[in-house]
């Protein structure tokens, strides 16, 4: 049996617009999506800010009424069920927000265990483990206010952690942290994952996918554009290379141009510093080169380098192509 | 010539600037909530406990005392607001960092908090006059507006002052709010200062509001300017020295956070 | 399983009271609302009715005490669920098994209990400051008379909570909640000295027959019988503002899911 199944879901959202003539807008969050996890599987929603992922975590996780199609975890109905599945799952959004600044760690996480009914006896042994388990337990006696935005983050992961849920919902579990604090944090995924938690991972960083999911949905505009194993997804552009060429203040219509060209898939332009590195997708490698270089003449031009697809380059192709 | 220009344009638009940030959230709604109808309930409660206490016959000696008081709500609070804004929003660095004279982008600030509070005090005696029946009819209008001017501009220099004082705490609310409420004790708005007990009244003459309720008083009860006149002198004066001392605090924070560094951190 | 979960809902309700009250030692907004706003009343309904003489000291030591724990319901109470909204907290407490009301009741629980202390300050003030003699005519109809009291002050904070949450343009009318409620329920003055359109009004505040039941056994001149129709009237109102808590409760809830209004983006 899956754990979670997603049935056809959507979520409209009605945005009032303009002050003086009150306009409803509608905005389709969540655009018919279908998928299920199966027990013990890391499952990640990957898409840009935006796409729907967030609209989708809350829903699966009680806090929003879909406007039609049905979702059920455990068997259990979202809407109508939502008291019996609150137990058991546990869910974090990303971002420093949620917790009680004024008071410690500790007490934050005493507070929760009480409202998911963990016997005192229980929660007396678990908030230690827990603080152990994400690195905070040299500082659980101190107020939350003075914690940096990844160790917040860290507590969060403890918070949902209190009742041992078999479900977790991990919305974004490593955005605005450093290179350091991300890489702990997605250690502690890892560990969770050896625990058979069956988790439920958005993010908008493809090597995060990449390095933790089992599967990966590719979600764009509300809607489920691909759904695979982070190889499958490589799979799509495993036939093109990637061509990158560093250039310094290429303007819109040359690259509208390079598009134009047959044996051109996809161009992207990615800002880095004062030069930008354009990676255009193509079938035919490195033969092209002269071609792009004869293109780009006019324009200072650095480092050229031939690549094999990466999962970043087919979720650019992905989303390129469902735009 | 230029430098006068310059500085009544810097002195305007950091008044206006000032003002548009305090009330961004700003809506009619709210505005009625906090200005008008907030201030009635107040004055109608002290005019009430003060009938109580006294009698009704000396229902305007409340009604007027309440209604001036009224002015703290821009004097104090609006003012205090608009220099600490300033820290929470991490602009303090840029201003301190502009030639722009500090004296004139200081007293900016309190400008339309002025105007407000003026506008504050007459809708107080508007209610005295419209629900508790206050007798208008032996004042002199010019007179009566100059004190109103006069009690508001002082009350705003003690804004000033909190507002520099301010930038050293987080706790902003909480100083306002108790001046706020011992301005209802200490100012003769309540209690005739003569009734405090005796070491207790040199407090009063220091706090601004004190002289302008008892000049209001005066000329509501159909006295001329002449006679309030030294009244009216001292509480200009005082407010002079709050802003002045304002003024001072304000240098000496700009220097201490320039030598220490500690412009953005408390 | 009736005994556990009621155990659990206990545990819930005591964690969300002790929550409250940690947080609230280092809150200068409830310092200012508990100690500093009564206790200046205090001294000026001391200073001001000393004119008229007689056992003003208790009177205004009730009284005043009456302005803390309003204008702490209006505030804390009010604010309870709205401030786990700025938090951010608030999406955890709706997705968790317990029923949001049980966490809301411990702090309302909470921000009532400690607002007590400003009646306790007045009452420290009065005697020790300014030498009143305090006489209490019946003791045990004050504490009858402050029990109903907290809990009918607990109840309507049941009802506000939800109401702003759910409205923020009655939110913007806080600050104006203050003194109408002084005003009508005599808390520092009696209702007769307001127009008679009014006394209605005040017939239906919770709070002016706790006044009005607290004034009446400190100074000993209400009648038994008269007692008695203060206490039926709390009771009787805490009843509806329950009824009306639990219904707003549902709204809120339901509200909150559809719109996704209430627990931010």
């Amino acid at each position: 049996m899956n754990i979670i199944e997603v049935d056809h879901l959507k979520r409209i959202f009605k945005a009032n617009i303009g002050i003086i003539r009150r306009k409803t807008k509608e905005v389709i969050a969540v655009d018919d999506i279908s998928f299920e996890i199966n027990p013990g599987e890391l499952f990640g929603l990957l898409g840009p800010n935006g796409a729907g992922k967030t609209t989708t975590v809350k829903m699966l996780t009680t806090l929003l009424i879909p406007t039609s199609g049905t979702a059920r975890i455990f068997d259990k109905d979202i809407v109508k069920d939502a008291d019996d599945i609150r137990s058991q799952i546990g869910f974090i959004f990303g971002g420093e927000r949620g917790l009680y600044w004024r008071l410690s760690g500790i007490d934050n996480l005493r507070y929760f265990a009480t409202l998911y009914h963990v016997e005192p006896e229980v929660s007396k042994k678990r908030i230690p483990y827990l603080l152990e388990l994400v690195g905070l337990s040299d500082r659980g006696k101190e107020k939350v206010e003075g914690y940096s935005r990844g160790m917040k983050q860290r507590l969060h992961i403890a918070r949902t952690l209190l009742h041992d849920p078999e479900v977790l919902f991990l919305d974004e579990p490593t955005i605005g942290l450093d290179p350091v604090g991300a890489r702990e944090t997605r250690q502690v995924i890892r560990d969770l994952q050896e625990e058979k938690k069956t988790i439920l991972l958005t993010t908008h960083y493809m090597f995060e996918a990449d390095a933790l999911c089992n599967r990966i949905a590719v979600i764009n505009h509300g809607k489920i554009i691909a759904l695979d194993t982070p190889e499958a997804l490589k799979g799509h552009v495993q036939d093109l290379s990637v061509i990158e060429v560093e250039v310094y203040g290429v303007p819109p219509d040359t690259v509208e141009r390079l598009k134009s060209f047959p044996f051109v898939d996809l161009v992207s332009v990615e800002d880095r510093d004062q030069k930008q590195a354009l990676r255009v997708h193509s079938a035919r490698g490195s033969e092209i080169i002269p071609d792009l270089l004869s293109a780009l003449d006019g324009i200072r031009v650095g480092r050229v380098s031939v690549h094999e697809p990466t999962l970043e380059d087919a979720y650019v192709r992905l989303v390129g192509a469902a735009t | 010539m230029n430098k006068i220009l310059n500085n009544s344009r810097l002195f305007f638009h950091g008044a206006l600037l000032s003002y548009i940030a305090l009330f961004h959230w700003l809506r009619p709604m709210t505005y009625l909530a906090t200005k008008v109808v907030s201030p009635l309930f107040q004055i109608l409660f002290f005019t009430l406990l003060g009938m109580y206490a006294t009698g009704r016959e000396n229902a305007h000696f409340y009604i007027i005392g309440n209604a001036i008081q009224v002015a703290a709500l821009s004097g104090i609070y609006g003012v205090t607001f608009s220099i600490s804004g300033d820290r929470w929003e991490g602009t303090l660095a840029y201003l301190f960092g502009t030639p722009a004279n500090r004296l004139v982008l200081f007293v900016g600030r309190a400008f339309m908090h002025v105007i407000d509070g003026m506008f504050g005090i007459v809708i107080g005696l508007t209610w005295g006059a419209l629900l508790l029946r206050l007798d208008l009819s032996k004042t002199d209008p010019v007179a009566l507006a100059l004190t109103i001017f006069i009690t508001t501009l002082s009350t705003s220099g003690m804004g000033l002052l909190l507002g520099c004082m301010s930038l050293l705490t987080r706790n902003v609310m909480f100083i306002n709010n108790t001046v706020y409420f011992l301005l209802l004790v200490f100012a003769g708005v309540n209690i005739p200062v003569s009734s405090l007990p005796l070491w207790m009244q040199p407090l009063s003459y220091a706090l601004p509001m004190t002289r302008g309720i008892a000049a209001a008083r005066a000329i509501i009860a159909g006295e001329s300017l002449k006679s309030v006149a030294p009244l009216l002198n001292s509480e200009l004066l005082l407010g002079g020295v709050y802003i002045f001392a304002g003024y001072l605090f304000f240098r000496w924070f700009e220097y201490q956070a320039k030598r220490r560094g500690t412009l953005e951190v408390m | 399983m009736i005994w556990r979960r009621f155990k659990e809902n206990a545990r819930v309700v005591l964690a969300a009271f002790e929550l409250t009250v940690k947080q609230s030692f280092t809150d200068s907004f409830v310092l200012f609302g508990i100690l500093v706003q009564p206790l200046i009343i205090a001294i000026l309904g001391i200073w001001m009715l000393k004119e008229r003489g007689g056992d003003y000291g208790i009177f205004v030591v009730v009284g005043s005490g009456m302005t803390g724990l309003w204008t702490n319901l209006v505030f804390m109470s009010g604010n309870s669920i709205t401030e786990e909204r700025w938090t951010g907290t608030l999406e955890f407490l709706v997705a968790q098994p317990t029923p949001i009301q049980w966490v809301i009741f411990g702090k309302n629980l909470a921000s009532v209990l400690q607002s007590l202390l400003s009646m306790l300050g007045s009452y420290v003030l009065a005697a020790l400051i300014f030498n009143l003699s305090l006489e209490m005519a019946h003791p045990f109809y004050f504490a009858i008379s402050l029990i109903l009291g907290v809990i009918s002050f607990i109840c309507f904070g049941l009802v506000i909570a939800p109401v702003f949450v759910m409205n923020p343009s009655v939110q913007r009318w806080q600050n104006s909640m203050e003194y109408p409620i002084y005003i009508l329920c005599g808390f520092l003055f009696p209702i007769a000295l307001l127009p008679g359109w009014t006394t209605p009004l005040s017939y239906l505040l919770s709070p002016y027959w706790a006044a009005h039941a607290l004034h009446g056994a400190s100074s000993g001149t209400l009648t038994f019988s008269e007692f008695a129709l203060s206490w039926f009237m709390m009771l009787l109102f805490s009843a509806i503002y329950l009824v009306i808590s639990q219904k707003l409760f549902r709204v809120m809830l339901r509200k909150a899911r559809i719109d996704a209004t209430l627990i931010g983006q």
